[in-house]
């Protein structure tokens, strides 16, 4: 007996040996993400929480003071204003690129000539920097020799002010934003739509089914895992954003006035960078932050369980 | 039957020429912008094609402004971008998806997890940890993170790394390869496809990215092109038609890219939909 356990410790021996080789090559190459892990997400994460309740300006150390920067908040009126302009937006924005990817993706998905050409028409805002857009979003909006009031006046409507105009400004930022983004997503659901089999749909035309009903029984159901990932992924992009509106509604670059006319384009993000960058506000800033964190938590979750409600799986 | 697909192929055709004439519009208005004259570019009736054709507006914003340091800066921060996304990325998903080690499940948890974290709430403690390290007002706050791995990277390579067959493992094992070394030779050349889909996202991501260069830079000599144009502005005004020149030469370099590797965009575009 004993003469066996000599003979398998050895090998015992050897393997454990083998196994932490691989191991200390796996913690090695991972390395980068830990680092990143620790340093640059972990760590933020706390001192954020943290400079939330306190008051801290870079300069000094910061200096605890409780629940006032989100009491604070409560009665801040831009801050109302830019929570209202931040759903406002994303109620929007997130329903109508979506809408408009889906129908142009099911347009697209079937042997077409040019299907090429249509793809990279709807794919060119997508590389555009938002700087770009504002001199090509000029083209058609400049009040004085824009396309669209050149339009307007033809059709013999009033010119509109239309960046300018408090009530115009988040749908037509919202429409410029849905211009930029829908090939996006329409390349995203393409994708989708290619994963759902075509007999399904030869079924369905057997049964006497017309382009709607194959649309709303068969498309609808089969790419609705796709959907909602995209509806996920967006809700929490478009609840952040901040270049397009920090770009676009800046006169004549000067940033100070970005947010305007009279906060009627302030949301979140920009309130953000401005107390905090500008101001060195960082403590107030980072309530901001952590409000938003809460809230885009928050719908999140709701959308988690909705999912149930109507994405189907398949078993 | 067939009248139905026909039909259907001829509202497809509509919706979409309709659509991508209202993509390209406002693109071929803007280039054309930038070709007049300010009395063509402000001339009421609108005044669509410039005659005559002012190409040297691209010319003079270049030589009048300071875009040659603007896209230099682009430049680098792109490159060392895209350097730092493929290194960094395609070795840990490779840890990730083909070694064992202790924690690597929960390990990937958290890089699930991060996803979920909104940028928004690290903003300002890595503003203080780059100015502790005397780095704001430099470039490199906006590159220096793709070396450290960041997760769209890191899935689209390991999706690419778990497709590969296990007995290329063996096979360069039995060569006497390391794991590094079996990842180097043996795998990074298997993947060219997704290193150019993740090279190209890379590219379009920080050739374009405003945020970052907004909160870390403040010297005009270190602007990227994004916010270099839009610097430009005010000192420009009543003379526009140069910002359009400046702002689609921007475009230029991405836009030849894409056409070239069209498809690698929209590789990247489907899978960051599938993740």
């Amino acid at each position: 007996m004993p003469k066996l356990v000599d003979r398998v410790k050895p090998l015992k021996n050897r393997r454990r040996k083998k196994l932490s080789a691989e191991g200390r090559w796996g913690f090695l190459m991972v390395s980068p993400y830990l680092i990143q892990f620790v340093v640059f997400l972990s760590f933020p994460l706390a001192a954020s929480l943290y400079f939330s309740f306190s008051k801290y300006d870079m300069l000094n150390a910061p200096k605890w003071i409780g629940v006032e920067n989100y009491t604070t908040l409560i009665q801040d009126p831009v801050f109302h204003k830019a929570l209202w302009n931040t759903f406002y937006f994303t109620i929007l924005f997130v329903p109508a690129q979506t809408i408009l990817a889906l129908v142009l993706a099911v347009a697209l998905n079937q042997s077409l000539k040019g299907l090429k050409f249509f793809r990279i028409a709807h794919f060119i805002p997508v590389i555009c920097s938002w700087t770009v857009v504002l001199y090509v979003a000029d083209a058609i909006l400049n009040p004085r020799f824009g396309l669209a009031n050149t339009i307007l006046a033809k059709l013999g409507s009033n010119p509109q002010a239309w960046l300018g105009d408090e009530a115009l400004i988040i749908p037509v930022l919202v429409a410029v934003a849905v211009w930029k983004g829908v090939g996006y997503m329409m390349i995203i659901f393409l994708a989708g739509l290619q994963n759902v089999p075509e007999d399904l749909y030869e079924a369905a035309e057997i049964e006497g089914a017309g382009v709607w009903k194959k649309f709303r029984h068969v498309t609808v159901p089969l790419i609705s895992g796709t959907t909602f990932l995209v509806l996920v992924l967006t809700t929490i992009t478009t609840f952040q954003s901040f270049e397009q509106i920090y770009v676009m509604t800046s006169h004549l670059g000067d940033v100070t006035s970005a947010g305007g006319p009279n906060n009627a384009s302030m949301v979140l993000m920009l309130y953000l960078f401005q107390q905090g960058f500008s101001f060195l506000k960082m403590g107030y800033a980072s309530a901001i932050a952590w409000v938003l964190f809460i809230i885009l938590f928050g719908i999140t979750m709701i959308q988690l369980k909705l999912q149930k409600k109507w994405v189907y799986y398949e078993k | 039957m067939f009248n139905r697909s026909k039909k259907r192929k001829a509202i497809s055709y509509t919706v979409i020429l309709f659509s991508s004439l209202l993509m390209l519009t406002p693109l071929v208005s803007a280039a054309l912008n930038s070709l007049k004259s300010y009395k063509e570019y402000t001339a009421i009736p609108v005044q669509w094609i410039p005659n005559p054709f002012q190409w040297q507006n691209y010319i003079e914003v270049w030589k009048m402004t300071s875009m040659d340091t603007y896209a230099w800066n682009s430049f680098i921060v792109t490159v060392l971008s895209v350097i730092g996304a493929l290194l960094s990325c395609s070795m840990v998903a490779y840890a990730f998806a083909r070694l064992e080690f202790s924690f690597k499940n929960s390990l990937f948890v958290m890089v699930l997890g991060t996803l979920m974290i909104p940028p928004v709430v690290m903003i300002i403690p890595q503003f203080m940890i780059f100015n502790q390290l005397g780095l704001v007002d430099t470039l490199v706050p906006l590159w220096i993170l793709e070396w450290l791995a960041q997760p769209f990277g890191v899935f689209l390579m390991r999706q690419a790394f778990l497709a590969i067959p296990k007995e290329y493992d063996e096979a360069a094992k039995l060569d006497g390869c390391n794991p590094f070394q079996t990842f180097v030779k043996v795998y990074l050349p298997m993947c060219k496809p997704q290193l150019a889909t993740l090279t190209i996202f890379t590219f379009m991501t920080k050739w374009n990215e405003i945020m970052a260069p907004v909160i870390y830079l403040s010297s005009e000599d270190k602007f990227t092109l994004p916010i270099g144009i839009l610097s430009m502005s005010g000192a420009w005004f009543g003379q526009e038609q140069y910002l359009v020149a400046a702002a689609l030469m921007s475009l230029l370099p991405i836009l030849i890219v894409f056409l070239f590797a069209e498809k690698y965009f929209v590789k990247g575009a489907s899978s960051s939909g599938l993740k």
